[in-house]
């Protein structure tokens, strides 16, 4: 197996294969001492118990009845118990065990087993009378006998444990790797340069699915700011362009006009020039600054239904000044988190767009009303709209439908309007207006 | 009025320009090129009026109006800057500055500023009415009369009427007028000013009067004096 110390896969993979094997040695260790511990009880039980029976004959038959026990039980008693008893002067002088006399009380000892030498054992040194000592003892081989079972149980398990969790953990850890690996992959390629890379994403929907089904949403967002970026760059170089080069020869003409009076003419058209190109850039910047969304801190409660019934009261002069009317129809107490200005600036960049986009004697509405608790505003017209097919292109900075650009306007208008819109949390929609064009801002529930 | 103005503007091209604009409008004019120097020139001297570009190596605009106010200068400020970023004009408002300047501006625009910005200081006190040349204006009854005739006008129309007779023969700009009739700071592109005002004029002028409020042109509005 190769080495990656440096793999989180791999440590992720130790840290549970060593987890697992502290686990099965805690468990080992419990059981064995848990039965080691319940069969000694057992045992001194047992040697308490017959010891208990002899001190009864003792009392009763006194040494007499004693040895005819101890004689009865070294005759095939039941258990592994062995008997030993001594007299004052310290010699044997019944029972089957063959040992050195130990002192009162209970001890670990060391006995001659007829059959295999000397053989350890747990006994109990009780005095008769003070005239005789009793010695009641059980071999260990029984407990050691449990014991290594016990122990050859569980070494051998923790064996097989040890070996299955190495296999375990090295499969871990190469899962782990390879499903990163992929997405490493993707990544290491979209490094290079090759944008249309995406994470394989498994069937199982399981974390790393999930993580690749991010990353390639993210990707696919890069993309379009990117694309967005690129057609920005080329549209601000074209508009910015245009008026540049149209000041230039404006200026370039200066020189040789000698006329004063048309000259200053001159002079004003090519401060108009330049104030459009100024225009334009306070758009960009305007929409930037709104699309950061940084504005967002300064959001207060704005009273939606005052704005609206303020803007129409502004603007319909405007429309009438161009022979369309500005229809209003406010609900009264809708408020928003907002900025008041953004949103007016929305308000009056679709009114604008509508007035400019409809023919005379066309109405435009403006309205503002409550749908399930969302407050929504939108500027409706009965012009001829805009086909379905190219509304979500209109949204798009500096996109106007004439091919000649001709009408006035940076084409920034709808951009702008909808980047305030979502600055708000609000959906911005394009819609029929069966005739014409309605612009819709649906903000969120209100709080 | 003329008026002392210390200007502190780092751009070299910038401060020319700004300070030949306000010296042929008769204006004394003294300048800075960074922050340290501006604010020991405004500590040292009294002005009337303190232009600060809001980015200047070293200490910036916004930290010399800071510590100007800290150190109870109470000239107006005018601050300029660069972006025309909605936080920075309310930032820079928050600091103590009197009025905001986005770079690059018309001198019209400057000059109607700079003369709102010295008349603010001299005047004083709630005004209730406002008269010139034949208009009358009561702000408490919201009556306009021209001639001792009383005309009526809209809300925005008479907020219009007020912020050109509140200066009376000055200059009152476009942009002047979308922050103080609409609370616009933006420029809505499109002839918001000029449609209420043309309606303006018409109650005005009604019966064929001499009209009384005069276009300048490229610059803004003002009260015509009679």
């Amino acid at each position: 197996m190769k080495l990656h110390s440096e793999s989180a896969a791999n440590r992720i993979a130790l840290a549970a294969f060593l987890a697992y094997a502290g686990a099965t040695l805690v468990l080992g260790v419990a059981v064995y001492f848990a039965t080691h511990t319940a069969f000694s009880r057992q045992m001194d039980a047992r040697i308490e118990q017959a010891s208990e029976a002899i001190v009864a004959e003792f009392q009763e038959d006194h040494v007499a009845g004693v040895l005819e026990a101890l004689k009865q039980r070294n005759d095939g008693g039941p258990d592994a118990l062995g008997f030993a008893l001594f007299d004052a002067a310290g010699h044997k002088i019944g029972g089957g065990l063959n040992l050195v006399l130990p002192p009162v009380g209970w001890h670990r000892i060391s006995f001659i087993d007829p059959l295999e030498g000397a053989d350890s054992a747990q006994s109990l040194t009780i005095s008769l009378d003070g005239q005789y000592t009793l010695v009641v003892a059980e071999d260990l081989e029984a407990l050691e006998g449990i014991d290594r079972a016990i122990l050859i149980i569980f070494g051998s398990s923790f064996a097989v444990l040890l070996g299955l969790g190495i296999v375990g953990a090295f499969v871990l850890a190469t899962f782990l790797r390879r499903r990163l690996a992929t997405i490493k992959m993707t990544a290491d390629a979209i490094i290079a340069g090759d944008l249309t890379k995406r994470a394989a994403v498994g069937s199982q929907n399981d974390e790393f699915d999930l993580a690749a089904i991010s990353l390639n949403a993210m990707l696919d967002r890069i993309v379009s700011l990117i694309g967005n970026l690129r057609q920005v760059t080329g549209d601000l170089a074209h508009d910015l362009r245009t008026p540049l080069s149209r000041l230039r020869n404006h200026l370039d003409r200066m020189h040789s006009l000698e006329d004063p009076a048309a000259r200053n003419v001159l002079i004003e058209d090519a401060v108009t020039q330049a104030d459009d190109v100024l225009v334009l850039f306070d758009a960009i910047l305007r929409i930037s600054e709104v699309e950061e969304g940084s504005l967002r801190r300064a959001f207060g409660p704005i009273d939606l239904s005052r704005l609206a019934n303020e803007l129409g009261e502004t603007l319909s002069p405007l429309a009438e000044d161009s022979g369309k009317h500005l229809d209003l129809d406010v609900q009264p107490g809708l408020s928003v988190q907002g900025d008041r200005e953004l949103l007016a600036q929305a308000l009056i960049n679709l009114v604008e767009n509508a007035l400019r986009h409809t023919p005379d004697g066309a109405t435009i509405e403006l309205a503002a009303r409550s749908d399930k608790g969302r407050p929504m505003v939108s500027v409706s017209d009965d012009g001829p709209g805009i086909p379905e097919a190219d509304r979500a292109r209109v949204l798009q900075r500096f996109v106007r439908l004439e091919a000649s650009r001709s009408t006035p306007g940076h084409g920034l208008g709808l951009s702008l309007a909808r980047a305030i819109a979502e600055a708000h949390g609000a959906s911005f929609e394009l819609g029929d207006a069966n005739p014409g064009l309605v612009a819709l801002i649906r903000f969120p529930v209100a709080v | 009025m003329l008026m002392r103005v210390l200007l502190a503007e780092d751009d070299l091209d910038t401060r020319q320009f700004i300070a030949q604009s306000l010296r042929d409008l008769g204006h004394k004019v003294e300048v800075a090129a960074e922050g340290e120097q501006a604010r020991e020139m405004a500590l040292s001297a009294p002005f009337d009026l303190i232009i600060l570009d809001r980015m200047m190596p070293g200490l910036n605009g916004m930290e010399v109006l800071r510590q100007l106010r800290e150190a109870g200068v109470a000239t107006p400020v005018l601050m300029l800057t660069a972006l025309g970023k909605i936080e920075d004009r309310v930032d820079g408002l928050e600091a103590g500055a009197d009025d905001y300047l986005i770079k690059p501006f018309a001198v019209s625009e400057l000059a109607a500023r700079v003369q709102a910005l010295g008349r603010r200081q001299s005047q004083s006190g709630a005004v209730t009415r406002l008269a010139a040349n034949g208009l009358e204006m009561d702000l408490l009854a919201r009556e306009v009369r021209r001639d001792g005739e009383v005309i009526l006008v809209q809300p925005r129309e008479f907020r219009l009427l007020e912020e050109l007779l509140r200066h009376a023969g000055q200059i009152v700009t476009r942009t002047m007028l979308l922050e103080r009739v609409w609370d616009f700071h933006f420029d809505p592109q499109t002839k918001i000013v000029e449609t209420h005002m043309s309606r303006l004029r018409g109650k005005l002028n009604e019966g064929g009067k001499p009209d009384v409020i005069e276009t300048v042109r490229g610059s803004g509005y003002r009260i015509r004096s009679p």
